[in-house]
């Protein structure tokens, strides 16, 4: 699903490139495919993909449909549908995900959470609709 | 009616030839029209007006990318900016060098840019907004300690190198999906690390405290200061080879 091939192919028309020499500091919000390369620290979000390169330092939350880690995330990570966490990934915070997939090597320190249907379509029930759901 | 406007650096005697030919040409095309040559007249924002007034059609800037920004600056901001968006349009023929905002029109010479003339293919395009000045192309800045506040973050880079803030691509190298309507800047770093580093925003602030901004590759200007963009501001007529779509 996420072979080297597939992620280059996936990823070559991202709508934002963060370079290896560039530092993010901030909430960062997107529609299209992100690729990092460089550092961020704050949150990171979009409606597509995120690809974190090898060389990535991430201090941020990530949250994103997919999501394919090879570098360094420190921060809880929420894949609505796919991760794949590359051999070389190094992640310190709690995953949510519809799928997974990692690759000998990766270190994860933290909890794996499996979404449920609901959360995996980002539809998120608000309390009031549960207590009116209680009471009938 | 067309009005050519020539700017002054094309009084001098290498570009002589070259005029002759284009006037035998534009006549050849029917494209014939009254001529204003820069030189001389001081007061060009007046000059331009006065034709929109007299019910200029098509306003030709006549030499490179000053040429252009200009003529532009002399028609945003005014009275008659509302009928020079609805009755007239703005055409570019390219006289010697620093034509990249020609050439980003797909504009490449003076006898190519008489037949585009004459097709008038017409495009809105967005302009770019540094303080009280305007550009159709870009704005630059070596990278090496620029800050770029955008929304609710920053960017911030260390390595050599430049950033660039595109409204209308002129270098064919850089391959990023870029429009000039699309009411966006694309924001492109390039370091020597060759990396590249690319976004887009519909307003940032800039800031680096060594080097200033410079836009469309002519005026200096110093930072913080801020960049924005304004949709679909001037007609334009463009070649079908230009690098947009």
């Amino acid at each position: 699903m996420f072979s080297k091939e597939s992620k280059l192919e996936k990823f070559k028309d991202a709508e934002t490139v963060i370079g290896s020499s560039i530092k993010v500091k901030g909430n960062f919000q997107g529609q299209g495919d992100i690729i990092i390369e460089g550092s961020l620290e704050g949150s990171i979000k979009t409606e597509a993909s995120i690809y974190i390169g090898n060389q990535a330092k991430i201090v941020a939350n990530t949250e994103s449909k997919d999501i394919i880690v090879n570098g360094e995330v420190r921060g809880n990570i929420k894949a609505r549908n796919y991760l794949a966490v590359g051999g070389t990934a190094k992640i310190y915070g709690d995953i949510q995900y519809g799928e997974i997939s990692i690759e000998k090597g990766a270190i994860i320190n933290g909890q794996l959470l499996l979404l449920s249907e609901e959360h995996k379509r980002g539809e998120k029930i608000k309390p009031e609709d549960k207590e009116n759901a209680l009471e009938k | 009616m067309h009005v050519y406007i020539y700017d002054d650096y094309l009084n001098k005697g290498k570009y002589h030839k070259t005029i002759n030919r284009l006037e035998i040409r534009l006549t050849d095309l029917g494209l014939n029209g009254k001529i204003i040559r820069l030189g001389g007249i001081k007061n060009i924002k007046g000059t331009v007006q006065n034709e929109i007034r007299l019910g200029a059609k098509t306003i030709i800037a006549v030499g490179n990318n000053q040429t252009v920004n200009k003529i532009i600056g002399a028609i945003i901001d005014t009275d008659l900016y509302g009928d020079f968006q609805k009755k007239t349009l703005l055409g570019i023929i390219p006289i010697g060098d620093d034509n990249s905002i020609a050439a980003s029109f797909g504009i490449k010479n003076e006898a190519e840019a008489c037949n585009i003339l004459l097709a008038r293919r017409i495009e809105k395009i967005d302009l770019g907004l540094v303080g009280n000045h305007y550009f159709l192309n870009q704005a630059t800045i070596q990278s090496a300690d620029t800050t770029l506040e955008i929304d609710d973050y920053s960017i911030e880079v260390s390595e050599k190198g430049e950033v660039q803030i595109i409204n209308l691509l002129s270098d064919k190298d850089i391959k990023i999906k870029s429009s000039p309507h699309d009411g966006q800047l694309d924001v492109y770093i390039k370091t020597r690390k060759k990396d590249q580093t690319y976004l887009t925003a519909e307003k940032l602030k800039v800031s680096n405290p060594k080097h200033k901004l410079v836009i469309d590759g002519i005026l200096e200007i110093e930072t913080p200061t801020e960049i924005g963009i304004i949709k679909d501001r001037v007609n334009i007529i463009v070649g079908k080879d230009r690098l947009f779509e």
